[in-house]
């Protein structure tokens, strides 16, 4: 996060503390593609990743009052949004069907280098363990430290390191196969 | 980053919820049950605040320090107390005893008197 977008975070929740409900919406637009895309690359699927976001934003209003910075937003965010993505996940059956309204569009005008490489990949993410799947999310889509994903995930350090080899190591192998052992 | 860590990256980059996202969270706010804007709810909300918690985690330590202290306190005048109650009725015992020695010695006294006599 740059320093405006701090600033302007802190504003807005010293909007919605002194009961200007509509400053919520700018928090909403501020970071639903942050919660949307941890939710969609967790599920690979678009619908149950806008439930997963709407009601991980439903839960932020009902929790307002406990939320003191900007940074402390976001980490609530992403700490909540692994957590919904990680429980609808539970309830899914093993492998969801993939349609092809399910591939997203990007947020941002670059497109992927590679759209059939890059969509091989997210459905290899989200064919991994559960726990890998949100640190590699963590750790690629959002680019936080180790030690960040640790406090986010509640684990200690040493697990987040052990499962980011470990899924790196999984989604090479898949990778290899998928390309024909071409990619490396 | 390697090419194939950046790949994956790439592959992983955030992408925009679907169109009217934010009007669809906001009709799910306006459609809470009235409950959770209710004075009760609200006061939870207040109370969840991580600095009025750890004011009350502060007040009561405080609160449990002050209640130690002043029941050691107690505690020590209880035992002054008793020593203080044991040294009179020990010197009480002393005095008795002294009395009866001494009336001993006046009675031994008053004995070789009369038989010098």
């Amino acid at each position: 996060m740059t320093t405006s977008t701090l600033g302007r975070c802190e504003e807005v929740l010293g909007r919605l503390a002194r009961g200007d409900v509509s400053a919520f919406e700018e928090i909403v637009k501020e970071h639903q593609s942050m919660v949307f895309s941890i939710a969609y690359h967790f599920l690979h699927d678009r619908s149950l990743a806008e439930e997963a976001a709407q009601d991980v934003f439903l839960r932020l209003y009902q929790n307002l009052a406990s939320i003191v910075s900007p940074r402390h937003l976001v980490f609530w965010l992403r700490k909540v949004a692994c957590q919904r993505a990680l429980d609808m996940a539970r309830k899914l059956p093993k492998a969801p069907p993939v349609s092809l309204q399910d591939i997203a569009e990007p947020a941002a005008d670059s497109p992927d280098a590679d759209p059939l490489l890059s969509e091989g990949l997210r459905r290899m993410v989200a064919s991994l363990p559960k726990d890998a799947r949100a640190v590699i999310i963590l750790r690629y889509q959002e680019e936080l430290e180790l030690a960040e994903i640790a406090q986010i995930l509640d684990v200690p350090i040493n697990t987040v390191k052990s499962r980011l080899e470990r899924s790196l190591g999984i989604l090479r192998e898949k990778l290899h196969r998928w390309a024909g052992g071409t990619a490396r | 980053m390697n090419p194939w860590e950046e790949s994956l990256r790439e592959a992983l980059r955030r992408k925009a919820p679907p169109p009217g996202f934010a009007d669809r969270v906001l009709a799910r706010i306006r459609d809470l049950p009235a409950r959770e804007k209710r004075p009760w709810f609200r006061l939870r909300a207040f109370i969840a605040r991580p600095a009025l918690r750890w004011a009350a985690a502060v007040l009561c330590l405080v609160i449990a320090g002050s209640v130690a202290y002043r029941e050691r306190q107690e505690r020590q005048r209880r035992q002054g107390e008793i020593a203080r109650m044991q040294v009179k009725q020990a010197l009480r015992i002393a005095s008795v005893k002294l009395n009866a020695a001494r009336r001993m010695v006046q009675e031994v006294k008053q004995g070789t008197a009369q038989s010098r006599l």
